[in-house]
């Protein structure tokens, strides 16, 4: 049976005569020599800044929802719904940005090398990450009892939601933290392998800094 | 020849579509016509033959802006008269006095009627099921509900399309320009018995249009013994 | 002489991986992108059996199906209403999610970029690995739902709320949850490949491979990237939505709760418009590379092909609307939405423009993978021009949800990305299997499903024209249909003619993997880097130093060069080159 092979590949050589260079092959013209390509961020970095926009492509999704919702709503919060906990949630918001404080000491410790202080903040940034999750939790539970559930309505529909999706990224977050403080914990991070860290910590912050926009948008607006 | 293009149309802005419809065929049937025949032209005179070399060019900035520039002109062409006939249809209401009820609910139309009080909500509203009689040359506007689901009020001859979305009203128009009798299926998807949802519009003469009024909407008076059906329409005469 | 640059010095050890690690959890992109196409291929089959059962009943409504019997006891083969909705809504849930998707951005995405810019892998293959194996997971939850009580979902391929956020509109309950779970991995999955394939092409490319100096499928399988990046994650937000308000009891899309239905077609729409770029963007890149291949010809204006791929990536934000002009959504949105709309074709003009001119003063060979890619340009300008007539607000109206709508689906669909697909497998088959495919078998799969793909899809431009409705069990309900009906049976025969056609495919295909002829290292003398590796390439692709980048990637027919191609690895100063 006949294949699609057209002509053998030949050893390329320059015709007789060529001396005029070939113009840009549709591209980036000759004159740019060949060079090790020396990136302007590493690919842990880069990718983590792609999830990360993913992210918040899929936050946007429920932000947007929720802001189309309340604003089609004659009345926000609906009457007879149980107000949410601000001061409580504010101090909360508290406890989370001082986790990122705490990771970017981590940070500091990993390029000063200094192995038990990494671990500490680590174990510390994990702590208020975790206090953070125990307190949205217990003030959950509340709420629950006070009867504003997922089905009452847009108001907890939304509440839940939002509130939810972002109490499972800090989870997700703590777990791949708990992740790293083992290795960390194991064999000292040296700064040249710390990828593992570094994605860590910018997720981190990716989810510290998306929470005081959520408390305004659900709880104060 | 008659299934090969548009249904009759019977509406008055029905016109402005079918004319942007056969524009925009005549357009893109040309473009069609000068790629498909530039394609086969080109794969026919440059066909591989023995001793030919092909042409070593990368490209030609005046040829791309003209084929950027051309297609570019003949859209905003086509924006620019698709908009004027979309606000007349979608949103401007003309002014009329003569307004119908739709409800959709999974898998018919419910029309309905003012009765003689000309008004909604009141007692001698008259509910037609899955059919609508409205006189000729003579705005109508219909105002959309639904009970359930998403369904789609469509009438190919009338050109008129608009999805009935649950916990909105939606007022549309439509003038029909002959008399008939017209299909009126249920165009968006609304569950298992979505093919079949579908009811007919009457489209009367003036004559024939007040004589099955008369018959059916004003004539509706409730039967003696309808009692549950009086009270409020007591009521509604008390407070006028 | 030979250029090695600093950079390329890996160190290639020949390792043996045991069956499982080469065949099942491979990290290799090699064969990960043959997993994906695999699994789009065997997908294909059952999205097509659907769609012919579809075509049956369309024909001939309500009789029973041939060969149905056997699933479907209780009515003898016979659809009802609601499986004929499960029916298309599966058809088109499976092509798109689970064929397309996969073949073209998972499988040829994952084949192309590294051998194609010159790496030896992804930037991180057990990523990657992870990527096919939660698409793997979803298609299982998605045919899981065949298997539930209720049936699968039933709501077309849109879902539009609220027929499927709530479970008595349908009757459907566990299949329409199926539905949204299976998405939903699908986005984790989706989001896995992209990041990999963004980082890959940014980070990865050997020395000299500059973005310009990228071939044109490269540039868009890297758009595609950023939009599935970007696109996946909307559509996975609202699946968790209607997933909650089906089983949770929110009511995000119900009105009795304070919802909003049209919300969920916002967002869907947000999706799904720069979804179906990232199902025909990558089919454009194949495009762009098989014309100048076997036209002997530098593709005509490189960069205008880059840069309105780019503009269509950012377009495809802003025209979503136009799935909703009658929605009822406000209608002065819906002017705005018919100028982006009209705004966005013309990239695509640019791109068909430029096309013919890559095939002006060629020298044309029209080989298997050609005439795929031929059929491609053509099909995709017809399905193109068609969407030109729903762009018009007020030529919408009239055509929305009827066959009109459906004539373009497929021809964008199938004449351009499933073309495309076809072309690409034809074009790569030789390095990805090391064989060559049978030229015989493939030209008897091309004319028939050229010949029948127009006879199935061409009339419904017709039937939309006359009303006929998209997504009904039975047209025969309709009076104004009736007249219509002999088209119905003409399209369903051509239907069955295009899946006979296919049969040709799966020979050549099968054959041609195991007995087909050993592939020469170029066999289709092309320029670009993955045909300096060998067929197949090993592990880690090269086995020395990296090839290293001296020109574009579609140097053919240079004057001063005696072949008629040359190759992007060759030294400048071997061409001919002075300037530095
Ligand atoms: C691969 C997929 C793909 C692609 C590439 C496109 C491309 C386009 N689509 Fe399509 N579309 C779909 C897949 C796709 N579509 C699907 C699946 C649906 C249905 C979804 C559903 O409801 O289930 C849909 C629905 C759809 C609608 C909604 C219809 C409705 O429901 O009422 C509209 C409306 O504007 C539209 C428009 C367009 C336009 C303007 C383009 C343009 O990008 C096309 C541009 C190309 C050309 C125009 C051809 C080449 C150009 C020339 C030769 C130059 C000269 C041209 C002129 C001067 C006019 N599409
Ligand atoms: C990529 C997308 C894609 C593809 C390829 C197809 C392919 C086909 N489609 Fe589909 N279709 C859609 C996407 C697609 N469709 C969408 C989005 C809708 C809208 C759904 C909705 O309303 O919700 C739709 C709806 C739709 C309808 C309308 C239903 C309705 O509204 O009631 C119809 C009706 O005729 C139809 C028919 C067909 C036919 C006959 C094919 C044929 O081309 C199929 C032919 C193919 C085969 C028979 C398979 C052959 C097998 C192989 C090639 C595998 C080879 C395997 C190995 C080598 C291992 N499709
Ligand atoms: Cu009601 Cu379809
Ligand atoms: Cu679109």
């Amino acid at each position: 049976m006949t294949t699609e092979i057209l002509e053998p590949p030949g050893v390329a050589r320059p015709a007789r005569g060529a001396r005029i260079p070939p113009p840009p092959g549709g591209g980036d013209g000759d004159d740019r020599e060949p060079a090790p390509r020396r990136p302007f961020l590493d690919n842990v970095r880069l990718a983590m800044i792609f999830l990360i926009s993913g992210e918040i492509m899929f936050f946007g999704g429920l932000v947007s929802a929720f802001l189309v919702l309340r604003v089609s709503a004659a009345v926000w919060p609906p009457p007879l719904q149980p107000r949410l906990p601000v001061a409580v949630t504010g101090l909360n918001t508290l406890v989370l940005l001082a986790s990122s404080a705490t990771m970017l000491a981590a940070g500091r410790a990993l390029r000063r090398r200094d192995g038990a202080a990494l671990l500490r903040w680590l174990l510390a940034t994990a702590g208020l990450g975790a206090l953070f999750l125990l307190v949205q939790g217990y003030e959950w539970a509340r709420l629950i009892r006070f009867g504003l559930t997922l089905s009452s309505g847009a108001y907890g529909a939304t509440f839940y939601t939002l509130i939810g999706a972002h109490a499972a990224h800090v989870l997700g977050a703590l777990v791949w933290l708990l992740v790293v403080a083992v290795l960390a914990a194991r064999a000292p991070l040296l700064e040249r392998r710390a990828g593992p860290l570094t994605a860590c910590a910018m997720y981190w912050h990716f989810v510290v800094a998306l929470w005081p926009l959520l408390y305004v948008a659900v709880y104060l607006a | 020849m008659l299934d090969w293009w548009l249904p009759e149309n019977v509406s008055t802005y029905g016109k402005d579509i079918d004319w942007l419809f056969q524009l925009i065929y005549y357009i893109t049937g040309a473009t069609l016509v000068l790629v498909s025949v530039a394609l086969v032209a080109f794969l026919w005179i440059y066909r591989d033959r023995p001793g030919r070399r092909a042409r070593y060019t990368h490209g030609s900035t005046p040829l791309e802006i003209a084929w950027t520039v051309v297609p570019a002109l003949i859209l905003v062409l086509l924006t620019a008269l698709s908009v004027p006939a979309w606000s007349r249809i979608k949103m401007t209401q003309p002014d009329t006095d003569f307004v119908v009820e739709v409800t959709a609910k999974q898998f018919n139309w419910q029309i309905t009627y003012p009765g003689p009080d000309g008004r909604f909500g009141t007692a001698d509203d008259k509910t037609l099921l899955d059919e609508m009689h409205v006189p000729v040359n003579k705005v109508v506007r219909v105002v959309l509900k639904s009970q359930d689901v998403i369904h789609s009020f469509f009438v190919p001859q009338f050109r008129m399309k608009q999805d009935v979305v649950p916990g909105r009203e939606i007022a549309q128009w439509f003038e029909a320009t002959k008399p008939g009798k017209y299909e009126l299926p249920c165009a968006e998807l609304c569950g298992f018995g979505h093919s079949g949802m579908k009811g007919w519009v009457y489209v009367h003469t003036p004559a024939d249009y007040a004589k099955w009024a008369a018959e059916t909407l004003t004539a509706a008076t409730p039967p003696a013994g309808d009692a549950p059906r009086d009270e409020p329409r007591r009521e509604e005469k008390a407070k006028r | 002489m030979s250029v090695i640059s600093a950079s390329a010095h890996a160190h290639v050890e020949h390792h043996e991986l045991g069956f499982l690690r080469t065949y099942v959890f491979s990290t290799d992109h090699k064969m990960i992108g043959r997993q994906f196409l695999f699994l789009g291929l065997m997908m294909m089959i059952l999205g097509g059996a659907l769609a012919l059962v579809i075509r049956w009943q369309l024909a001939w409504p309500e009789t029973p199906v041939p060969g149905l019997g056997l699933i479907l006891r209780e009515t003898g083969g016979i659809l009802e209403p609601s499986t004929y909705n499960m029916a298309f809504t599966m058809h088109a849930t499976i092509m798109i999610f689970f064929v397309v998707m996969p073949i073209l951005a998972g499988g040829f995405g994952n084949f192309l970029i590294p051998l194609m810019i010159g790496a030896r892998d992804m930037a991180f293959p057990v990523l990657n690995m992870l990527s096919f194996w939660a698409a793997f997971v979803a298609g299982i939850l998605m045919l899981a739902g065949f298997f539930v009580p209720g049936g699968h979902a039933a709501a077309g391929w849109t879902s539009y709320a609220p027929l499927a956020s709530v479970v008595e509109y349908t009757g459907v309950n566990w299949g329409q949850n199926l539905w949204l779970i299976s998405l939903f991995v699908l986005g984790i999955s989706s989001m896995m490949g992209s990041i990999n394939y963004i980082t890959t092409v940014i980070n990865m490319r050997a020395p000299g491979m500059s973005m310009f100096r990228m071939p044109l499928v490269i540039w868009s399988l890297f758009i595609t990237a950023i939009l599935l990046l970007l696109a996946l994650p909307v559509l996975t937000s609202a699946a968790a939505m209607m997933l909650f308000d089906r089983v949770l009891g929110t009511s995000w899309f119900r009105p009795s709760g304070g919802g909003e239905p049209l919300l969920w077609q916002h967002l869907f729409w947000y999706f799904g418009h720069p979804e179906v770029y990232i199902l025909i963007l990558p089919a454009m890149g194949i495009a762009s590379e098989i014309l100048p291949v076997f036209a002997r010809k530098p593709i005509f204006g490189y960069h205008a092909m880059a840069f309105s791929m780019i503009a269509i990536a950012f377009l495809s934000w802003v025209v979503y609307g136009h799935h909703m002009f009658v929605s009822g959504m406000n209608p002065a949105l819906g002017m705005a939405f018919t100028v982006s709309t009209m705004i966005i074709a013309v990239p695509s003009a640019i791109k068909t423009f430029n096309w013919l001119g890559t095939l002006w003063g060629g020298r044309i060979r029209l080989t298997v993978p050609m005439l795929n890619a031929l059929a491609f340009v053509s099909m995709f300008v017809i399905g193109g021009l068609s969407g030109i007539f729903m762009a018009s607000t007020p030529v919408d109206i009239y055509i929305q949800d009827t066959y009109y709508i459906v004539a373009h689906i497929h021809y964008v669909v199938f004449g351009g990305s499933i073309f495309g697909a076809f072309a690409a497998i034809y074009y790569w088959f030789p390095k990805m299997f090391g064989r060559m495919t049978n030229r015989a078998l493939g030209h008897l799969h091309f004319w028939p499903t050229f010949v029948f793909f127009n006879m199935t899809f061409f009339p419904m431009h017709i039937l939309g024209i006359g009303g006929h409705m998209r997504r009904i069990y039975n047209p025969l309900q309709y009076e104004f249909l009736q007249p219509l009906q002999w088209w119905n049976v003409l399209i369903t025969i051509g239907a069955i003619g295009l899946g006979l056609a296919q049969l040709p495919f799966v020979i050549n295909f099968f054959w041609s993997l195991f007995a087909g002829p050993r592939a020469p290292l170029n066999p289709w003398n092309a320029t670009t880097l993955e045909w300096t590796a060998p067929s197949p390439p090993p592990h880690l692709n090269w086995g020395g130093a990296l090839p290293t980048v001296y020109r574009g990637p579609y140097e053919y027919s240079v004057p001063e060069w005696a072949e008629d191609f040359l190759p992007q690895t060759v030294p400048a100063a071997r061409a001919g080159a002075r300037r530095h």
